[in-house]
């Protein structure tokens, strides 16, 4: 159907995005030739995750799809997707056995780092666990200078020695990182070869290739967490590509990266260091996109999975951006938005400390057996075992009657912990409940108070499978007075994965200085990095007008150690350009530390070019404001058990495909639907906005 | 205005957001601080400091840079205040000083800006910052005469003006002033940063507000600890060690007896009168010790600002190494502040074994190189380069010590070769962890670094490494760890008490000092060690 030439449009309108989490798979189906949205959502398998997003894609297409009986990912023109894989390795050091080869002398910088302590009063807080351990770190007689002339040259003979070794040790994956390999990189590519003789389809990664950037260790960092995640994320897309061909699909899947963009699957396989926040970042940009139609500008994001809840600060409708951060403990050079993550979901387990304090989390039940409720052999309680106690979550069944569940299993859970506790089941139940909410807040505080952001100034958006359901007490927690909770919140994420362009960074590291005799340096340095996006732009088959090309250049004063980031006017790089860059600079600077100096020497170091191929989005439909009366959407009622009054109050529930724009109506009230369910206590009011967003103000 | 808002605003959650929005003040004038600065020990050694006073000088938080550099803060603003009239403070007027005796310093490399923040013309705080300037090297330290220029707190710009003649006076007296005149540059723009952050967050709140706030944090500071002394048992735990390093020949005796008394902790230092070496240290310095490991025993997540010292009593003789008076040298005294803290936690440990390490390589190794550039653009001109190193942690009661990291009273990252090699005349041929230098122990204790210079000009070196002669104790029945060294290249001139020159192509090894074990090393992984 699809023969790679450029230009083509495969003949479906429909438009997927599939999440795929720790517990569920979620799947956004949108029509372009309708402008319907449709959701899905299955069971994740974390044995083989491609099983369930095959089977979520397969169901969801049967399901919405016309005449996808018989072959249905015939109609899709696009898919992306998102996956917790590369960042689930880094936190449960699951990832690949690697082996490291570096510089001579320099085995142990791995461990040592930049040999700060992890905490500065904490004398028994550690550092994150080595990825490669010593014995799997080889020196190799080599020397470059910064100049890029080589002192000693790399002794080929010892590459291969190592290589066996690694070999041997049984090694699924290897870094190289040398010293200066961002200057001249001959000595890591000749390891490269040899290392691909004596172990041919070893996944590697050489520094040079991922963070072509100065400071050792960082780069070792980035190319070792790289090599450390390859081989996870290969296995990982080479199962579900042939799953995908096997349904048919006509078009090149795509997976997002950490800074909300997406790559080709078999860009994103080379570069799962890229990946490592590809699951929440989607959420981000569907929450940006979301909060703008809404009109709220100012807002903190808040998902919550079966295991985790990720939480990201949006002011002024822009999410910050950085280039380098520590992720898990590890440093890593790439492109990421600003997002926070804390152990506390769903499938959060409730026990008891040593000092006989209820603690939730961090250890999850996840999809298999899950929680208690499930009937699936678990006897540990969770956040959702108490949610389905105090009747929160419907005690009978859930997934929109696609799950049953057991409501005295749970209540038998809970009531022995009550027992170990000297407490009554209810109260435990709602402890859970607060506890797992004041860990959610401290991730919180970790983004707004900790950076000078007042919480109360932002909205709270909703979103993940169990976001609603936590929301209004987080909310109260932090004196925020505003909750949105948008049409489809338990795939948010997925949503996501259909508002956002294609992208992909490129970088290198070129020290020149800015003046007119080096021109033509620039020139050329900025025209092999734009070469790369270019190239990129070909392999992603994305038409001329629909690409979008940022060049800038990181600079500083000769002397400095950390740059600005200066954009590049459109045009041939000229000396007109470079007075136009040195002004830039100088405006950035005088700007950012209240000086300048004009008379300082100024270096041009990283060129980058960001690349953006854009696609066609999904338009959130809009709705005119209707009868304020909600009772049609009224579907019964139950009794909900709630802290205010320490028992049951009956309490009306609402189907949320049933709400129309423009309905109100107060707390108590729970409001259902297939992919989440929204807690509104008493006192809180809800009113639904255009496009279908649920809106709840909290009383200050 | 003021006054009257202050009750109904301050509930716990305004006091916790100004709290958090003070720390992140400090945290942001450090960034532009390191970001804008130029010479290696600041923009990537990040050895530098901010914090935010308020207008008596009590801190109202210190970033979660380096311990020491409280000592400077401590003392710096009421000495400012006792030269200048507060009268006369103008918005725009920025006080320079370092001075160990006149200047609220520790030693005189740690150059303070201070500038005093104004809202609705009145003084409400200060923002202040601290940068080890790497210069006054190659010298001498019978007295503090022969370590550098001593400053005592003057005015560098006034009124927003730059004081010319006196940064000419500073510039001339230091080695390497296009570096100096660019770290101060930087200095400046932390200020500003801290200036305008300040006065947007009274604009936000209120200064009355804000102000009520700080004193709400110090009182919060205070009950925290006073809460974690009351935790601890009544009782008085003596301890002593001895202090040795390529100055002098004999150890030098110290102990310190630390008393519990109900939500009171009191340490009483015995030392012997100061020495014609850098390893004195000032009143304030011995302050900022004490209250960095005490902080991190009792409760680490206490904030960091002056309502933490209010339980704790300090008494060490003056004139003697620890509470030294005009004229010693202090130049090291860094040295001493991490054997200090080692001290404290040996009597603690005897209280509490289970909340202690056992001591950590307890120096803070140091190789400093000069000399004049003989190729390149800047050939002629005189260049320094000072690194600390790091060495082993003490083992814990759960875990190994960590390796090859800087403990106690400075956390200074080390410079990426790949930045090093590009300013300096030197290649680095190895940095690794010294196998064997952990204390043996059921865990065992984290071991020292080795770090290889090659010089590619000639350079005047100093290595100050202690624990040469001694090591640093286990607990437990854990093992000792590995002693601080030095070796040269054979061809070298032989160093005198770590001072030396290496020519085009000599090198040095520098060995760091490992951390002592805890636990006894056979014994059965299962048995708890607290002795219950």
């Amino acid at each position: 159907m699809m023969d790679g030439s450029q230009g083509i449009t495969p003949a479906g309108t429909w438009r997927v995005g599939v999440d795929s989490g720790g517990t569920f798979t979620d799947v956004c189906l949108f029509d372009e030739a309708s402008g319907r949205i449709e959701v899905w959502k299955v069971s994740s398998t974390p044995d083989d995750p491609s099983r369930g997003i095959a089977q979520g894609v397969e169901e969801g297409m049967k399901e919405h799809a016309d005449g996808a009986e018989s072959d249905p990912a015939a109609a899709i023109a696009y898919l992306g997707h998102g996956t917790t894989v590369a960042t689930n390795a880094l936190i449960t050091h699951r990832g690949a056995k690697v082996g490291l080869l570096t510089t001579e002398g320099f085995r142990d910088l791995l461990e040592i780092g930049r040999q700060k302590r992890p905490d500065l009063y904490d004398l028994f807080a550690d550092k994150p666990q080595t990825l490669v351990p010593r014995e799997l770190r080889f020196e190799l007689p080599e020397r470059m200078l910064r100049t890029g002339e080589i002192d000693t040259p790399l002794d080929e003979e010892a590459v291969r020695k190592a290589a066996r070794a690694l070999k041997e040790a049984g090694v699924e994956a290897v870094a190289i990182c040398f010293l200066y390999a961002f200057v001249n990189p001959v000595h890591e590519q000749a390891a490269r070869r040899i290392v691909e003789e004596e172990m041919p389809g070893v996944f590697l990664c050489a520094s040079h290739e991922i963070a072509p950037e100065f400071r050792e260790f960082e780069r070792l960092s980035t190319a070792t967490v790289n090599s450390y995640l390859g081989p996870i994320m290969h296995r990982y897309i080479s199962r579900l590509t042939p799953r995908l061909q096997d349904l048919g699909l006509p078009v090149a899947p795509h997976l997002t990266q950490s800074n909300g963009g997406v790559v080709r699957f078999e860009a994103a396989a080379q570069t799962p260091v890229r990946a490592v926040l590809s699951g929440p970042s989607t959420g981000v940009v569907a929450a940006q996109a979301i909060g703008a139609r809404a009109g709220f500008e100012d807002i903190i994001t808040f998902d919550v999975g079966g295991t985790s809840s990720d939480v990201a600060l949006m002011a002024g409708g822009e999410t910050a951006q950085t280039n380098e951060s520590v992720v898990h403990g590890y440093p890593i050079k790439a492109p990421m938005l600003d997002i926070h993550t804390v152990g506390a979901g769903g499938g959060s387990i409730a026990s008891i400390d040593s000092g006989g304090l209820l603690k939730v989390g961090p250890e999850s039940a996840g999809a298999d057996p899950g929680p208690v409720c499930y009937g699936r052999g678990a006897t540990d309680p969770t956040v959702t075992d108490a949610n389905i106690v105090l009747q929160i979550l419907n005690p009978v069944e859930i997934l929109g009657g696609r799950m049953k569940v057991r409501r005295d299993l749970a209540v038998e859970a809970i009531a022995k912990l009550g027992e170990r506790l000297g407490m009554e089941t209810m109260d435990v139940a709602q402890g859970i409940i607060s506890v797992v909410t004041a860990n959610m807040a401290k991730a919180i505080r970790v983004i707004s108070v900790q950076r000078g952001h007042d919480p109360r100034n932002y909205a709270l958006m909703a979103f993940g499978g169990a976001g609603p359901l936590h929301a209004v007490r987080l909310a109260q927690e932090l004196g925020m007075t505003t909750v949105i909770v948008p049409r489809s919140p338990g795939i948010l994420c997925a949503m996501g994965l259909l508002l956002t362009d294609l992208r992909a960074d490129f970088s290198a590291t070129k020290l020149t200085a800015l003046e007119p005799g080096n021109v033509g340096t620039i020139a050329e340095t900025v025209a092999s990095v734009e070469a790369e996006a270019t190239g990129w732009f070909d392999a992603e088959e994305i038409a001329d007008d629909k690409r979008r090309l940022t060049r800038r250049i990181d600079m500083r004063y000769d002397g400095q150690n950390y740059e600005l980031s200066i954009p590049l006017p459109e045009g041939p790089v000229t000396e007109a350009m470079l007075a136009t860059l040195k002004q830039g600079f100088t405006e950035a600077h005088e700007r950012l530390y209240g000086f300048a100096v004009p008379e300082e020497r100024i270096l041009c170091v990283t060129f980058r070019a960001e690349a953006m191929g854009l696609v066609q989005k999904a338009e959130l439909p809009e709705r005119e404001l209707g009868d304020p009366d909600p009772s049609a959407a009224v579907i019964g009622s139950r009794e909900v058990w709630y802290p205010e009054t320490g028992g049951f109050t009956e309490t009306a529930l609402y189907a949320r495909e049933k709400l129309a724009p423009g309905m109100a109506f107060a707390g108590p009230a729970i409001v259902e639907q297939m992919d989440t369910t929204t807690l509104i206590p008493p006192g809180v009011r809800a009113t639904v906005d255009k496009i279908d967003n649920l809106i709840l103000e909290l009383s200050a | 205005m003021t006054g009257q808002t202050t009750t109904h605003a301050l509930d716990p959650i305004t006091v916790e957001v100004i709290g958090a929005a003070l720390s992140s003040i400090v945290e942001e004038t450090g960034e532009a601080l390191v970001r804008a600065s130029y010479s290696t020990n600041i923009k990537e050694r990040r050895d530098c400091s901010t914090a935010l006073f308020d207008r008596q000088g009590r801190t109202l938080c210190q970033a979660e840079h380096i311990p020491i550099h409280l000592g400077s803060f401590l003392d710096f603003i009421p000495m400012l205040l006792a030269d200048h009239d507060e009268k006369d403070l103008r918005p725009g007027d920025v006080f320079v000083g370092n001075d160990a005796y006149r200047g609220g310093g520790t030693h005189l490399p740690d150059i303070v800006l201070a500038e005093p923040i104004f809202v609705d013309d009145q003084l409400v705080a200060w923002t202040v910052n601290l940068a080890h300037h790497s210069d006054f090297v190659d010298r001498a330290h019978a007295h503090i005469y022969q370590e550098g220029l001593r400053i005592p707190p003057v005015r560098l710009y006034k009124a927003g003006e730059l004081q010319k003649d006196i940064q000419e006076l500073i510039l001339l007296n230091c080695q390497v002033p296009r570096e100096r005149l660019s770290d101060l540059r930087a200095q400046m723009a932390a200020n500003r940063v801290g200036v305008q952050r300040f006065q947007e967050l009274c604009a936000r709140h209120g200064a009355d507000v804000v102000l009520a706030s700080g004193e709400a944090l110090l009182d919060y500071a205070e009950r925290k600890m006073r809460a974690g002394i009351a935790a601890l048992p009544d009782g008085s735990w003596r301890f002593e060690d001895v202090f040795d390093n390529l100055d002098f020949d004999d150890p030098i005796p110290f102990a310190v007896t630390v008393t519990v008394a109900g939500d009171e902790l009191s340490l009483a230092f015995e030392a012997p009168d100061q020495i014609r070496a850098p390893i004195n240290m000032t009143r304030t310095a011995l302050l900022a010790t004490v209250y960095y490991i005490v902080k991190s025993v009792i409760d680490p997540t206490v904030l960091p600002n002056a309502g933490l010292a209010r339980p704790i009593s300090v008494d060490a003789p003056h004139g003697s190494i620890l509470n030294c008076k005009h004229p010693a040298a202090v130049n090291g005294r860094v040295q001493t502040c991490q054997r200090v803290a080692d001290l404290i936690l040996g009597a603690l440990a005897q209280a509490v074994p289970e909340r202690v390490s056992a001591c950590t390589n307890s120096t803070c190794s140091v190789a400093v190189f000069s000399g004049t550039r003989q190729s390149g653009p800047d050939a002629g001109t005189y260049w320094v380069y000072l690194e600390t190193i790091g060495g082993g942690g003490g083992a814990r009661p759960h875990a190994d010590g960590l390796d090859g990291i800087h403990v106690h009273a400075t956390n200074t990252s080390n410079l990426p070769v790949e930045a090093l090699e590009g300013e300096y005349p030197l290649i680095l041929e190895r940095y690794e962890l010294v196998d064997g230098s952990g204390g043996a122990g059921k865990h065992r204790g984290g071991m020292g670094l080795r770090r290889v210079y090659r010089a590619t000009e000639d350079c005047m070196v100093h290595v100050d490494v202690s624990r040469n002669k001694s090591r640093s104790w286990g607990l437990q029945g854990g093992g000792e760890g590995g002693h601080g060294s030095y070796v040269t290249s054979p061809d070298c001139d032989p160093f005198e008490r770590g001072y030396g020159t290496l020519r085009a192509g000599e090198w040095l090894e520098v060995i760091t000092p490992g951390g002592g074990g805890y636990g006894t090393p056979q014994e059965d992984s299962e048995t708890p060690i607290a002795a219950e």
